[in-house]
């Protein structure tokens, strides 16, 4: 895609599998640039914002959510034919979010538990990312996606430059804001050193703890962090940090598993009282 | 000597400290200093007194900080927080250009030139402003400026406070930057009982001190004041073996020690961040939609992250030890090349604020540990050429047919505490005074190997058990064992020249496990001259391999004969870390340095124990002067590398 797109508007889709819509929100929230982004991509699929559908095919697709039923798997595939640049936006896209926690757990039993009517559930045991469906040429992390970051990723499209999206630390993040160390200054059980940026490193500003829902960082040392955090705190207790929206990505997914396999062993001695 | 409380000393009373923030703002300054935030004392603007962290202290340990009250209403009880005045000098981000391309292909630049404020640092401690010296370095002292950089500090005020108390993490005494202000400071204050000593560094801090209400100090106030900067001090030395640290370092480029590290860090860049000198940015680009306009900003990265060493084709430090790697050696070995000072003022930013508590010191003294203890204790014995000690010989053992090793009782304990390499000045009255080394420590006796090859060493040779003959020392330095841990040591020896390195094989036999591969190389004359010919097979029995070549041989002998620089022939240690130690005749050292070194052992590694005519042993007679360094009291044992081109040369 060159620079001068107006004439030649890429054709651009918004979809959706297991998700909550949120990072398809922040594309409806970009506002000032919303129209500006309109006028440069041809908007054919985006069931969120317009009645207008189309099955494609697609130069550029955006894709929210993980996969999680049958119908999904099959979509997701379709999709993939229709599509040039297939980018995921979000925790669940890119790592099964956090319906990813069922994939530890007796899934038939979780339904049972939560509806009335399980019979009426079709849905797979696990919650898995689309790039563990179909190749995925870009990604965009977090719970939600960051705006800017979905910005950066479109205009790189339009002028052809490598999206700059950071895989540093939420650290690095969290020093050029000035913010004072929430691990060190308050003890805090912060992830941000394993986590990756782009985020704005916004938690630890408010004085909370990073829970990586941008996810593993690359290189990340998980085991260490998790000593560091366990010599003051109970082991399952650090597991159970790992175990939220990206629970299901490397190098995140042994604690979080941990965590998964002992809240699955209470569930069936609940159970057991109860029966 | 260098003074250590401000002089002249007058004193400002703790409330008239707000005259002088008045006077700073009044001046046009922002004042930085420090202040409560976050559960931290962190650097930023002060409008008035009570913008000052009365009352709070920190206590700080690898990866912890807490803030707790002190009970007290002292200003500046506290050491350093995460934010250093690097924050102010060299922004995390600053704007740098605007780039607009057009339509019809034209590209142009804007340049950002921000407004820099007048910045008065309050507060600032010893290691703070070693580290603006040291940033002054690298970034105005060319031949590159960076304007940016230079236009803050142009502007800049500083008012220092000299530490009274030091925490866990810091070691600014270790480094030679602290607790003492003695340099880059507009004004000096050191908080006492009721105020603060003040004193002048600029012509500008003396105008402000003609601004202020001053009294008198009473010499009380002021010895105290020295007695707690003097305290800090101490406990602030001594943490960071500093001398030769540069070239410790680079010669651990390969160890393994490495990985260690790099199981435990997180490369998240926090050290990097802390870091009062740490000064390397990226650029970040912030483009409209279209890319006809593009916002260029200096951001703060670290070569921690992973697209600091990044190219197209690939990261040229991908792993976490890599990162490491890089930052501590740069930081304490090639930035002394670089910019002439070290990289590290010993703030101990980098220690609290790991989130996993990595410790600087520790690691240096694991990864690059002192050659030789720090300060060389001088025996009181040695200190004196005509100081002889006696000692009783005990047994004799005819080695071969001119060599003789005589067992001696030493008359004082310290003998029996000789490294492997070391040597004494035996003295037989009558004769000369002979440098020895020492073959081997055992029993409550020093083995003295001795080669009857002059009036003296005959003497000596047929010395009989109970005579009695003069000792000085343990003298000059050894072999250095520790560098040989964990890799290959290779063992080449000459004749008479296995005598100093079988205390080292000696103590490679005590702890094994420590060595990789272990090499004996030995040559002789003829089989008959093979020194310890009877310990080869216990050394063998300890996976130790000898090989033995002599120049002559009789019918008896089944083994290689040769030059030593033969049993090294096919030896490759390329890939492999290893070290070497010899020792024999000036000719077969070198040929055998030649040898080693087309092996693939560097200079830096490989060790001779050099021979010359000595008299004191102490460095004070000048016999044994080679070049730059005196054989007895800077070696007898150095890395080739260090003796540079004398070595091997002729008439030297």
């Amino acid at each position: 895609m060159g620079a001068d797109g107006a004439a030649s508007r890429p054709r651009a889709g918004v979809v959706k599998l297991a998700s909550c819509d949120g990072c398809q929100l922040t594309l409806l929230d970009l506002e000032d640039e919303l129209l500006p982004i309109t006028e440069r991509f041809e908007l054919i699929e985006f069931p969120e914002a317009t009645s207008r559908r189309s099955e494609g095919p697609f130069d550029v697709l955006l894709v929210e959510g993980s996969v999680s039923t049958a119908e999904q798997a099959e979509e997701i595939v379709r999709l993939r034919a229709q599509t040039r640049l297939l980018v995921t936006i979000g925790a669940c896209a890119w790592s099964g979010g956090i319906q990813a926690m069922r994939n530890w757990a007796d899934e038939p039993s979780w339904r049972a538990s939560v509806y009335p009517t399980p019979d009426y559930i079709s849905s797979l045991a696990t919650s898995t990312p689309v790039a563990e469906h179909v190749r995925v040429d870009a990604e965009l992390r977090g719970c939600p996606i960051d705006p800017g970051q979905l910005l950066e990723l479109l205009t790189a499209l339009r002028t052809g430059r490598r999206p700059q999206l950071p895989d540093e630390a939420v650290c690095l993040e969290c020093k050029r804001r000035g913010t004072v160390c929430v691990l060190v200054a308050r003890g805090a059980p912060c992830l941000g050193p394993v986590t990756q940026t782009g985020c704005g490193a916004i938690c630890p500003a408010y004085a909370r703890a990073c829970y990586a829902c941008f996810g593993p960082r690359e290189q990340a040392n998980v085991g260490s962090l998790h000593d560091w955090l366990a010599a003051e705190r109970a082991p399952s207790d650090v597991d159970r940090l790992f175990a939220g929206f990206t629970a299901w990505s490397e190098p995140y997914r042994e604690p979080a598993g941990r965590a998964g396999a002992l809240a699955r062993e209470r569930a069936l001695a609940r159970e057991q009282t109860d029966a | 000597m260098v003074s250590i409380t401000p002089t002249p000393l007058q004193l400002l009373r703790r409330g008239d400290l707000a005259i002088l923030i008045g006077l700073l703002r009044d001046d046009g300054y922002t004042v930085i200093g420090p202040t409560v935030r976050e559960s931290a004392i962190v650097l930023d603007e002060i409008r008035s007194l009570a913008d000052l962290p009365a009352g709070w202290t920190d206590e700080q340990a690898p990866g912890t900080y807490r803030l707790v009250p002190n009970g007290t209403d002292r200003l500046f009880d506290y050491t350093v927080g995460p934010a250093s005045p690097k924050r102010f000098t060299l922004p995390p981000r600053v704007p740098l250009a605007t780039a607009r391309r057009g339509a019809d292909g034209t590209a142009s630049f804007e340049p950002a030139s921000p407004q820099t404020p007048r910045l008065a640092f309050l507060g600032l401690r010893a290691c703070e402003i070693a580290a603006i010296q040291v940033q002054d370095r690298v970034l105005e002292e060319g031949p590159f400026v960076d304007a940016d950089y230079r236009a803050r500090r142009d502007g800049s005020l500083i008012i220092a406070v000299q530490c009274t108390r030091a925490g866990a993490t810091c070691f600014c005494g270790s480094m030679g930057t602290g607790p003492e202000v003695t340099s880059g400071h507009d004004l000096v204050l050191t908080e006492v009982g009721d105020g603060f000593l003040v004193a002048s560094g600029s012509p500008e801090g003396t105008r402000l001190l003609d601004r202020l209400p001053l009294a008198a100090a009473s010499e009380a106030v002021v010895a105290d004041a020295a007695q707690a900067v003097v305290a800090t001090r101490r406990a602030t030395q001594g943490q960071v073996a500093v001398t030769g640290l540069r070239d410790r370092l680079l010669d651990q480029l390969d160890s393994t020690k490495w990985a260690e590290i790099a199981d435990r860090c997180l490369a998240c860049t926090n050290c990097t961040m802390v870091c009062p000198t740490c000064f390397c940015t990226s650029v970040s680009l912030a483009s409209d939609l279209d890319g006809r306009e593009t916002v260029m900003t200096r951001q703060w990265d670290s070569c921690f992250s992973a697209g600091f060493a990044k190219v197209a084709g690939g990261n040229f430090r991908p792993r976490r030890q890599d990162r490491y790697r890089q930052w501590l050696t740069h930081k304490f070995a090639t930035w002394h090349d670089q910019f002439g000072t070290s990289g590290c003022v010993g703030c101990g930013r980098c220690i609290t604020w790991c989130p996993v508590g990595i410790d600087v010191r520790q690691e240096l003294a694991a990864i690059a540990p002192p050659y030789a203890p720090e300060v060389v204790p001088v025996a009181p014995v040695a200190a004196s050429p005509d100081a002889y000690s006696v000692g009783t010989i005990r047994a004799t053992n005819r080695e071969t047919a001119d060599t003789v090793t005589l067992a001696i009782a030493p008359g004082e304990e310290r003998f029996l505490a000789t490294e492997p390499g070391q040597f004494v000045m035996v003295e037989l009255p009558a004769f000369p005074p002979l440098p020895i080394s020492v073959s081997r420590v055992a029993d409550g006796a020093l083995h003295l190997t001795i080669r009857s090859a002059g009036p003296a060493t005959a003497a000596l040779t047929t010395l009989q058990p109970g005579s009695q003959v003069g000792l000085r020392g343990p003298l000059g330095h050894g072999w250095p064992i520790e560098r040989a841990v964990g890799r290959d040591l290779v063992i080449v020896c000459g004749g008479i020249g296995l005598a100093p390195l079988r205390p080292v094989v000696d103590a490679v036999l005590r702890d094994r496990a420590r060595f990789g591969e272990v090499l004996v190389a030995f040559g002789a004359r003829t089989p008959g001259d093979r020194l310890y010919s009877g310990e080869a097979e216990s050394w063998r029995a300890g996976s130790i391999e000898v090989d033995q070549i002599v120049d002559r041989a009789g019918p008896e002998w089944t083994g290689q004969v040769g030059v030593v620089t033969q049993l090294l022939d096919r030896r490759d240690w390329h890939e492999r870390s290893a070290v070497a130690f010899v020792c024999g005749p000036e000719r077969m050292m070198q040929a055998t340095v030649s040898a080693l070194r087309t092996a693939g052992i560097t200079r830096r590694h490989i060790f001779v124990s050099i021979e010359r005519h000595m008299e004191c042993g102490i460095g004070l007679c000048g016999h044994c002067q080679m070049g730059s360094v005196f054989i007895c009291k800077d070696g007898p044992v150095f890395a080739v590398a260090d003796l540079g081109d004398t070595f091997g040369r002729e008439g030297i």
